[in-house]
């Protein structure tokens, strides 16, 4: 990394340098859309284990980490991919006790965000209330009931979600590191803002000052950033909104591995993760010819 | 273009009486599946100006068939923001302007209350589910919270196993009691519909076909019938029509459309 190329770096070196293990990790994006894919592949391949992985709904990159056996707990919202099933890794680790659970509502997962963004011990809710849910999150410590001071309505008071690293796949960074989300921005403004280190993947990394006539269009500026990758198509198999459609073909593909079984999924990631050397090398190997990143592409020019 | 003049299916008369829970003009907080279908045919029959919002953060899209996911780009089509789950599950719902939610979940009881995080096998462990989601935060603050679900026994249990969303969790009173605002719930059934607001479920209407008898036997409560009880209009011929040709014309969520 020189001066001029300011937080560009690439995957494998940003991941050795900001996911250790045992960290805590927030991960980006939600069901089919924007996952970092290349930056959990690169975590799988260095094989950084003993992660807590938090979120709002975890989806493919989770059920990819805990096939490699490098979760030892999750705090989410939610583990499924909708549509295509639940996370079946991520549910037989869980009902093996392998893998411990901490569940939230997705109000009170970003509530935790928010509250570590604004650099407070917490936030309250009013969500939760009554319910086995809050129970949980009350023994499991992030949770406390109290009443509001001014009214006396009950409120929830929800512990500050400190990642230790986040990462997530945005569609734009430039070498500072502001960065350029198009679409829904799910739970991860919040997210990065907390975090103490943030690795951003980008489809196109743009020079200095390409945002400066529009600075109101950056969605997470440079001084939450720590290192940003250029990886195109880096959310494969899920979508970027304005660039590419989710791969239908290649989720179902992964999910009824999944579904079979642990070790189905373990020669899926040998063959898939550990086998190349990067995420270039893992798209070329689905995808030879190109021609589903091409029609992905299209697929998705044709719904925005 | 003619439509094969079809009965309706089951989970096609879920979808339309789903609809008919939408009022025009109301804001509606929706996943995907046979809810979003539900409220894409209310904004194109009796509700043309019910907005939809998604968790995910999509404010008021105007959706194109078929989503398959709550970030799925056919749902962020035409939308008037793309924002955040905090500005769509707290700005919009735990605000208190968001009047109906859709919700699932593997149990809903006699309460109305729903769990989506766990249920126990036959020995004792547990099965686990995806969980709450949006779900406990629509439940803790929408007005009015309608499910659509197949009627089986396992469904409908006296007590949820694990109380992820709050209905009217212990009994009437006890939903106030633990600081929530007031709701109505309505499942919406194969074989009934069923009411209750701050009481317990009871059925207000049965699918055409349908018998008291067959709702006693596929749920684990013994519901109330109500002393006004009706049958469930069919759905108008353009209901089939839009949900058929228009809303999941690649029969997404209806593969046993496809097969007939």
């Amino acid at each position: 990394m020189t001066a001029t190329t300011g937080k560009v770096t690439g995957a494998a070196e940003a991941v050795a340098r900001l996911v250790t293990p045992g960290a805590v990790v927030g991960m980006g994006g939600q069901n089919i859309n924007r996952c970092p894919m290349a930056l959990v592949h690169e975590v799988i391949r260095q094989g950084i284990g003993e992660l807590t992985v938090v979120g709002c709904n975890l989806s493919l990159p989770l059920d990819m980490l805990v096939a490699a056996g490098l979760v030892a707990r999750t705090e989410q919202g939610t583990g499924n991919l909708e549509r295509y099933g639940t996370l079946f890794a991520w549910r037989r680790a869980v009902e093996r006790g392998e893998v411990g659970v901490g569940d939230h509502s997705h109000l009170a997962m970003a509530t935790r965000f928010a509250a570590g963004a604004l650099g407070l011990p917490y936030l309250p809710t009013r969500s939760l209330l009554g319910t086995d849910l809050l129970a949980d999150m009350v023994a499991a410590g992030y949770a406390r009931q109290d009443v509001d001071p001014w009214s006396g309505v009950p409120v929830v008071l929800l512990k500050a979600m400190i990642p230790d690293v986040a990462i997530i796949h945005a569609n734009r960074a430039d070498i500072s590191g502001n960065v350029v989300i198009e679409g829904v921005t799910s739970h991860e403004v919040d997210m990065v803002r907390a975090a103490r280190a943030t690795i951003v993947s980008a489809e196109e990394i743009v020079p200095e000052g390409t945002f400066a006539d529009r600075p109101e269009q950056v969605t997470i500026p440079e001084a939450y950033v720590s290192a940003v990758v250029e990886q195109p198509f880096g959310a494969f198999p899920t979508s970027v909104y304005r660039a590419y459609d989710f791969a239908e073909s290649e989720i179902r593909e992964y999910q009824a591995l999944g579904r079979a079984g642990d070790e189905e999924l373990r020669r899926w990631l040998t063959a898939n993760v550990h086998a190349g050397t990067d995420f270039d090398a893992f798209l070329t190997a689905r995808d030879p010819e190109g021609s589903l990143r091409a029609r992905l592409t299209d697929q998705m020019r044709s719904l925005v | 273009m003619t439509t094969p003049a079809l009965e309706a299916l089951p989970r096609e008369l879920l979808v339309v009486e789903g609809a008919r829970q939408i009022r025009d003009g109301d804001l509606v907080i929706v996943g995907t599946g046979l809810p979003l279908l539900a409220a894409t045919l209310a904004q194109r029959t009796h509700a043309p100006g019910a907005k939809l919002v998604i968790e995910s953060g999509v404010m008021f899209p105007r959706v194109v068939p078929t989503p398959v996911s709550v970030v799925d780009p056919r749902l962020m089509h035409g939308a008037s923001r793309h924002g955040s789950l905090f500005e769509a599950l707290g700005g919009l719902v735990q605000r208190g302007l968001v009047r109906t939610g859709f919700l699932g979940g593997a149990q809903v009881d006699e309460y109305g209350n729903i769990n989506s995080t766990w249920v126990p096998r036959s020995n004792g462990e547990r099965i686990r589910l995806p969980g709450s989601g949006g779900a406990n935060d629509i439940a803790s603050h929408c007005r009015q919270v309608v499910v659509l679900t197949d009627h089986e026994r396992r469904r409908f249990p006296r007590r949820c196993d694990y109380v992820t969303s709050p209905g009217f969790l212990s009994g009437p009173g006890a939903r106030a009691e633990a600081g929530l605002p007031p709701l109505a719930v309505k499942v919406v059934t194969d074989l009934c519909v069923m009411e209750a607001e701050d009481t317990a479920l009871a059925v207000t209407a049965l699918m055409p076909g349908a018998t008291e008898r067959a709702v006693l036997d596929n749920t684990g409560f013994v519901p109330e019938f109500s002393p006004s009880l009706t049958t469930v209009a069919p759905p108008a011929p353009e209901d089939l029509r839009l949900l058929r040709e228009e809303l999941d014309p690649a029969c997404v969520y209806f593969p046993e459309r496809k097969s007939r």
